[in-house]
C-alpha cells in the first residue's frame, strides 16, 4: 500500500541504476532527513543528545568506515578502534599546534592521518587473506595503543597522559565537547555524517566500489577480469580509515571531551564490530539501524524497567545487555546474515507486493 | 644507540646468565598457556573450519565454574568433574543453538557466530559467578605451590613449582590428544571431517557428534588453561586478554598445526620476553609485549603467507 | 510494523517522555554513585559499593535520613567503561546533589561541564592531585587525600619523615599505565631529584595486569632497595604473587590506597605477611558503627555485603567516605537552615567539612578516618594516612598517622591547577574570603 510502485515507469536503463527506484525510497529517506535535521534537535532532551543522538552518529559514521572494508571489500580488520586513536590525535595535535585552525577543518583533516596509517597496515592485506588478515590488523590495533600510551609528544606531556579538548570556537561558537551546546555538536556531527554518508552512496556504486565488490567475491577473479587488486584493496583501507579516522576525532573531540589511550583499545574495535554485523554487511543503511541497536540497547535496558517501577541492579543491567548483544548477534547471523538492513529490505518487499503475497 | 641495540643486550645475557635462564623460563611458561589456547582453536578448527573466538572465555568460563562450585562448599574433585560435565552442556548447546543451524554458511559468519558467544558467556558468568577475583583452588586440586631455588653459574633460577606441574599436565595433555586423534576411531573420524567434510559425512560419521566432541575437548583444554592461568594470577574476566595472545601463535604455527600451535606458542612466549627484557624496556619504555607477537607474526606471514606450519595455501578459480 | 518493532517503538516512545532529569522523588536527596561491580576492577569496586551503600541505609533506617530527610543512594554501573560514565552522568545529574565518579577518566570529562550543570563531584582519593584546589576545581572534591599526598606519604613509610633514609638508594616504581597510575609520577621524581634517590618507572600495561612477570623480572634486574606499588583490581594480587616468587622482600613493598585490599591479600597468605600499603582510613572490626550496620542493616537484609566482607578495609573506608559525605550534607544543612538542600548548597557543604574525634565518636567511628576539614581553598582536607600491614590474616594499622608534605604539594597543585584553567581559557575560578 506504502509502497505500491504501480504507476512508476524505467524508461530508460540509467532511470533503473537510480539510486532510488523506488519513488517511496526517496520520500522515507527525505522523512527520515526531516527528523535528524529538525524534528529531533528540537524535541530532544540533553540526556537524548548525549546519549543516544550523538553516539548514534559517530558509531553509525565509525561502522560505515568499517563496512566498507569487511562489506564492501571482504578485508576483515580487528583494528578499527586504533584508526579512530590515529584521527582522535592527529585532531588534538592539529588544534593544540595550530590553535587558529577551524575544529571542522582539523576534524576533517584528521581522517587523512588515519588514512595514512590505514594504507600502511592495510599493505600485508595483499598477501594475507582471510582470518590471518584479520589476526594481523590486530598488530596495528595493539601497536598504535601502546604507542598511544608511550609517545608523550602525542598527548602533549599531560600528566595523565590523556587528551583533554580545549575550548575552540568555529565561526564565533564554541562546538567541541563539552563546552558546546549540544545541539551545536549534534549539527556538526549530523553535517559530516551525511556529507560522508552521501559521497559514500555514491562511491560504492562506481567503478571504484564495483571493484571493491569484485574483489570482496572473489579476489583472483576479480584479478582476471582485470581490476586492480592493490589499487582496490588499498584504497578501500584508505578510505576506510579516513572515515573512520574522522568518526574518532568526532568521537573525542564533539562528545567525550577527553579521552585515554585506553579507550581506544580492543572493545572499541569489537563494539564496531557488533554494529557491522548486526547491522548488515555491504550495507550503509545497515550501520545507523545497528548503531541504533547497540548503542540504544543498554539505554533502554537502563530507562524502561525504571520507567515501569522495576527495580534493577545495575550491575545486572550491564550483564544481560551483554548477553542479548551477543545472543542478538547469534541470531541475525542464524535468521538473518545480512543483518537489519536485509531485514528491513523485506519488509519493504513485502510492502511493496501487499496486499497480494505473489 | 647502534650499541644499545646490537650490542648491549647480549652483554647483558652473558653477564649474567641466570638471569636469562628466568627469563627464558618465564618465557616457556607463559608460551605453554598460549599454546593450550592455541589448541584449542586449532582443534574446532581443523574439524569444522570455524574459527573459535570464544575459546579465550571458555577457558575464563572453566576457571570460573571450577571456583564457583568450590565455593558452594562442593569437594575439589567433584568440582572437577562437575565442571567437565558443564563444559560438555555448553559444547552440546553450542552445537545445538549456534553451529546446527549455521551448518554450510561462509567461515565469516561462523567466526562472528563465535563472537556472539563470547559475549554471551561474558554476561552470563557474571550475572552468575559476579565479577570478583576469585582465588583458583591450587592445593586443593593437589597442585604443588612451593618453589625451587636453583643456583646455575652462582645465580639463582626459581622454579615455581606449579609451574613446573602446569608444564607436566600441558604435556600430558598434549601427548592424550595426539593418542586420541590418531589412534583411536573416533580421533580418525575428526581428522577425516576436517581433511574432507563430505567425503567423512558419506561414510557414516555423524557430523553433529563430532562437533559436540571437539567443542568438549576444547572444553576440558580450556579448564586446564584455566586452573593454569588461574593459579599464577586469581581468576577474573580480566583473563580474557590473555586468549588475543593465541592469535598471533595461531598466525606463525598455522591455524590447522596441533605442532605448530605448541612451537608457535612457546616461540611466542619465550621471544616476546626475550625481548621486552632486553630492547623494549631499556630502548622503548617496556610494556612491548602487548604488541610484539602480534608485529613478529604479520611479518613472519608477509614472509610465509601459510604461517611456520600451516599447509601450502592453493586457491583455484 | 512488526510486533517486535512496536515493542521497540514503544520503549523508546517511553524514555524519550520519561521525564529523566528532573523527576526529583520528594523528600529525598539523591547521590549518584558510579559503581563498577562488573569488569576487570570489580574485586575493588563491590565491597567499597557495598560500604557506601550500606551507611546511608544505615542512617535512612535508624536515623530517618539526614536531618529528617531521606538518602537516596543511586547506583549506576559503569564497569569502570567511560562511556557509561557520560550516561550516567546525563541521566542523573538533574536531581542528584552530587555525583560520584570513582574514576580519573570520567571525571576528566565530566570536568568542564561543572561549570554550567553545577552538580559536586565528589571523587574520595582519586583524580588529579591539582583539583585539591578549590578555587579553579570548584566543583570536585577528592578528599581526604590526593595521590600526590598518597605518594609522599609512602616515601616517608621507608625513607623517614624527611626522606633522608633514601639518599642514594634506588627506588622502583610499579604502575598501572592508565591516569590512575601516572598521577603521582611528577611529584615522586621531583623528590627523587631533591633527596637523591635513583627512580626506576615499571609501568604495567592494563592488558599486562594478570601476567606481570616482565614487570618483575625488571624489577629482579634492578634490584631496588623498595618498590612503590601503584595497583588496583586484579593487579594486586598478581603483584603480590610476583614479589613472592621473585623472592622479592615483601616489607619493602608499599601500596597505595586501592592495594590494600583483603582478597587480594588473602591470595598469598602468610606469604604476604609485612605487605604495606597506605590508606586514609583504617580498618576497625570492632567499631561501633559495624555493630550498628549488622543490626539495622543486615539483619533487615537490606545489605549485599558478606561477613567477610564487613571485617576488610575496603568496606570500612565505603563506610567512612559516606560518613564524610554526610557531614557535607549535615554542614549544608545547617547553614542553609533547610533539610532539603540542592546541589549548589551541597557544594557549600563539602566546602565547609569538619570531622572532628567527636564527630567520629558519634558517627562510632572512633580512629576509623583521622580527623580533618575542607575549606573553599583547600578542597581536599588532606587528613594523612595510616601504613597497613598484612599480618597473614588482616591488615594491621600503624600507630603513627602519616602527614603529606603540604609544602612541596601545594605548590605543585597550584601550578597543576592554573596549567588547568589556562589550558581550558575561559575557565571560571572563584575567590575565597580569608
Amino acid at each position: 500500500m506504502l509502497f505500491r510502485t504501480g504507476g512508476q515507469f524505467k524508461t530508460s536503463y540509467k532511470e533503473d541504476i537510480a539510486l532510488f527506484p523506488v519513488r517511496q525510497d526517496a520520500i522515507l529517506l527525505g522523512v527520515v532527513l526531516v527528523l535528524a535535521w529538525i524534528v529531533f534537535p528540537l524535541t530532544a532532551s540533553e540526556f537524548v543528545f548525549q546519549t543516544l543522538l550523538i553516539p548514534i552518529l559517530i558509531y553509525a559514521l565509525a561502522a560505515l568506515g568499517l563496512n566498507l572494508l569487511i562489506g564492501y571489500t571482504g578485508q576483515f580488520s580487528l583494528g578499527t578502534g586504533a584508526f579512530m586513536g590515529v584521527g582522535a590525535f592527529a585532531c588534538y595535535k592539529m588544534v593544540t599546534l595550530m590553535p587558529w585552525m577551524n575544529p571542522i577543518v582539523a576534524v576533517l583533516l584528521s581522517g587523512v592521518f588515519s588514512a595514512g596509517v590505514g594504507v600502511v597496515f592495510g599493505i600485508p592485506s595483499l598477501r594475507i587473506k582471510g582470518f590471518y588478515l584479520a589476526i594481523s590488523t590486530l598488530a596495528a590495533q595493539f601497536f598504535l595503543v601502546w604507542i598511544f600510551e608511550k609517545w608523550s609528544w602525542l598527548y602533549n606531556d599531560n600528566l595523565s597522559g590523556a587528551i583533554e579538548v580545549p575550548n575552540l570556537t568555529a565561526f564565533g561558537v564554541v562546538v567541541t565537547a563539552p563546552r558546546a551546546d549540544s545541539v551545536m555538536t549534534y549539527y556538526v556531527i549530523l553535517a559530516i555524517a551525511t556529507l560522508i554518508t552521501w559521497l559514500v552512496m555514491n562511491l560504492t556504486r562506481g567503478a571504484l566500489g564495483r571493484s571493491w565488490k569484485a574483489t570482496r567475491d572473489m579476489d583472483f577473479a576479480a584479478e582476471l577480469i582485470g581490476i586492480n587488486l592493490m589499487k582496490s584493496k588499498l584504497t578501500a583501507f584508505a578510505l576506510s580509515s579516513y572515515i573512520v579516522g574522522v568518526a574518532g576525532a568526532l568521537f573525542v573531540f564533539m562528545w567525550r571531551g577527553a579521552a585515554e589511550p585506553a579507550l581506544f583499545d580492543i572493545p572499541l574495535s569489537f563494539r564496531i564490530l557488533y554494529i557491522v554485523i548486526i547491522g548488515g554487511l555491504g550495507s550503509i543503511m545497515g550501520n545507523y539501524l545497528g548503531a541504533v541497536l547497540i548503542v540504544g540497547l543498554p539505554v533502554i535496558l537502563g530507562t524502561v524497567p525504571e520507567a515501569l517501577g522495576l527495580e534493577i541492579a545495575s550491575a545486572r543491567i550491564e550483564q544481560i545487555n551483554l548477553m542479548i548483544i551477543g545472543a542478538l548477534i547469534v541470531f541475525f547471523l542464524i535468521v538473518e546474515p545480512h543483518g537489519l538492513a536485509r531485514l528491513w529490505e523485506l519488509i519493504r518487499e513485502k510492502l511493496i507486493r501487499w496486499p497480494f503475497p505473489h | 644507540m647502534l650499541d644499545q641495540i646490537v650490542v648491549a643486550p647480549f652483554r647483558e645475557m652473558i653477564a649474567a646468565p641466570d638471569f636469562l635462564m628466568q627469563v627464558l623460563w618465564e618465557g616457556i611458561v607463559s608460551g605453554i598457556l598460549y599454546a593450550l589456547i592455541a589448541l584449542g582453536f586449532v582443534l574446532i578448527f581443523r574439524s569444522s573450519r570455524i574459527f573459535n573466538f570464544a575459546q579465550g572465555i571458555m577457558v575464563v568460563f572453566a576457571a570460573l565454574t571450577l571456583v564457583g562450585l568450590y565455593e558452594l562448599g562442593v569437594p575439589a574433585w567433584l568440582c572437577v568433574l562437575l565442571t567437565l560435565a558443564v563444559m560438555l552442556i555448553l559444547a552440546l548447546a553450542i552445537e545445538r543453538v549456534v553451529l546446527r543451524p549455521l551448518v554450510g554458511q561462509p567461515d565469516v559468519i561462523l567466526f562472528m557466530a563465535t563472537i556472539g558467544v563470547t559475549l554471551f558467556l561474558v554476561g552470563m558468568g557474571e550475572f552468575v559467578f559476579g565479577g570478583e577475583n576469585k582465588v583458583m583452588i591450587t592445593e586443593q586440586l593437589g597442585i604443588p605451590t612451593g618453589s625451587w631455588a636453583l643456583e646455575p653459574f652462582g645465580g639463582l633460577l626459581i622454579l615455581e613449582q606449579k609451574d613446573v606441574a602446569v608444564a607436566v599436565m600441558a604435556a600430558l595433555l598434549v601427548v592424550g590428544l595426539l593418542l586420541f586423534l590418531n589412534r583411536t576411531r573416533t580421533g580418525r573420524a575428526i581428522r577425516a571431517l576436517g581433511d574432507d567434510s563430505q567425503a567423512a559425512l558419506s561414510l557414516g560419521i555423524s557430523l553433529h557428534t563430532i562437533w559436540v566432541l571437539v567443542w568438549f575437548i576444547a572444553g576440558i583444554i580450556a579448564l586446564v588453561t584455566g586452573i593454569a592461568w588461574g593459579s599464577r594470577a586469581g581468576v577474573s574476566f580480566a583473563l580474557e586478554v590473555i586468549a588475543y595472545k593465541a592469535l598471533p601463535v595461531l598466525m606463525l604455527g598455522g591455524l590447522e598445526s596441533i605442532t605448530g600451535a605448541i612451537v608457535g606458542g612457546l616461540l611466542i612466549g619465550v621471544l616476546e620476553k626475550v625481548f621486552d627484557i632486553y630492547w623494549g624496556q631499556p630502548l622503548m619504555g617496556g610494556s612491548t609485549e602487548t604488541w610484539f607477537a602480534f608485529v613478529l607474526a604479520l611479518i613472519v606471514l608477509l614472509i610465509r603467507p601459510q604461517g611456520l606450519f600451516g599447509e601450502k595455501i592453493i586457491e583455484r578459480v | 510494523m512488526t510486533s517486535k518493532g512496536k515493542l521497540v517503538a514503544a520503549a523508546l516512545a517511553a524514555m524519550l517522555t520519561a521525564q529523566l532529569p528532573g523527576a526529583a522523588a520528594a523528600q529525598e536527596l539523591k547521590i549518584s554513585n558510579f559503581s563498577y561491580r562488573t569488569g576487570p576492577f570489580a574485586a575493588t569496586g563491590i565491597p567499597l559499593t557495598n560500604g557506601l551503600m550500606d551507611y546511608f541505609t544505615l542512617l535512612n533506617e535508624r536515623d530517618g535520613g539526614i536531618g529528617g530527610v531521606k538518602i537516596d543512594f543511586a547506583e549506576c554501573e559503569t564497569g569502570y567503561n567511560a562511556e557509561k560514565g557520560i550516561e550516567c552522568y546525563e541521566k542523573n545529574k538533574g536531581d542528584s546533589i552530587a555525583v560520584m565518579p570513582w574514576s580519573t577518566g570520567i571525571t576528566l570529562q565530566l570536568l568542564p561541564k561543572t561549570n554550567e550543570d553545577r552538580v559536586p563531584i565528589i571523587l574520595p582519593g582519586g583524580g588529579n592531585s591539582a583539583m585539591a584546589d578549590g578555587k579553579v576545581f570548584q566543583w570536585v572534591f577528592n578528599g581526604p587525600d590526593s595521590y600526590w599526598d598518597a605518594a609522599s606519604m609512602m616515601l616517608q613509610s621507608v625513607g623517614g619523615k624527611d626522606l633522608s633514609g633514601l639518599k642514594g638508594k634506588k627506588v622502583g616504581f610499579l604502575y598501572l599505565d592508565i591516569p590512575f597510575g601516572r598521577e603521582p609520577i611528577p611529584f615522586i621524581e621531583a623528590k627523587a631529584k631533591e633527596v637523591g634517590f635513583e627512580l626506576v618507572l615499571v609501568p604495567v600495561g592494563i592488558k599486562e595486569m594478570q601476567n606481570q612477570s616482565t614487570q618483575w623480572l625488571q624489577i629482579r634486574r634492578e634490584r631496588p632497595d623498595y618498590v612503590l606499588m601503584w595497583s588496583w583490581g586484579a593487579m594486586n594480587a598478581a603483584a603480590v604473587n610476583e614479589a613472592i616468587k621473585t623472592r622479592f622482600p615483601i616489607d619493602r613493598l608499599v601500596g597505595t590506597y586501592w592495594s590494600a585490599i583483603d582478597d587480594d591479600l588473602q591470595m598469598a597468605g602468610d606469604a604476604g605477611k609485612g605487605f604495606r600499603a597506605i590508606s586514609f582510613t583504617a580498618p576497625k572490626p570492632d567499631a561501633p558503627v559495624l555493630a550498628e550496620v549488622q543490626k539495622h542493616v543486615v539483619d533487615t537484609g537490606k545489605s549485599l555485603s558478606t561477613e567477610d566482607q564487613r571485617a576488610e578495609t575496603l568496606y570500612q573506608r565505603g563506610l567512612a567516605v559516606s560518613m564524610m559525605i554526610s557531614q557535607g550534607i549535615r554542614a549544608a544543612q545547617e547553614h542553609f537552615g533547610t533539610s532539603e538542600i540542592n546541589a549548589e548548597q551541597m557544594r557549600w557543604g563539602m566546602e565547609n567539612i569538619d570531622i572532628t574525634e567527636a564527630i567520629l565518636e558519634e558517627a562510632g567511628m572512633g580512629g576509623m578516618l583521622p580527623p580533618f576539614k575542607t575549606s573553599c581553598t583547600d578542597h581536599l582536607g588532606h587528613s594523612g594516612g595510616w601504613i597497613l600491614t598484612w599480618d597473614g590474616n588482616r591488615f594491621q594499622q600503624s600507630e603513627e598517622l602519616f602527614h603529606a608534605e603540604r609544602d612541596a604539594i601545594a605548590k605543585m597543585e597550584e601550578e597543576g591547577a592554573a596549567a588547568y584553567a589556562e589550558a581550558n581559557a575561559p575557565w571560571p575560578v572563584q575567590t575565597c574570603d580569608g
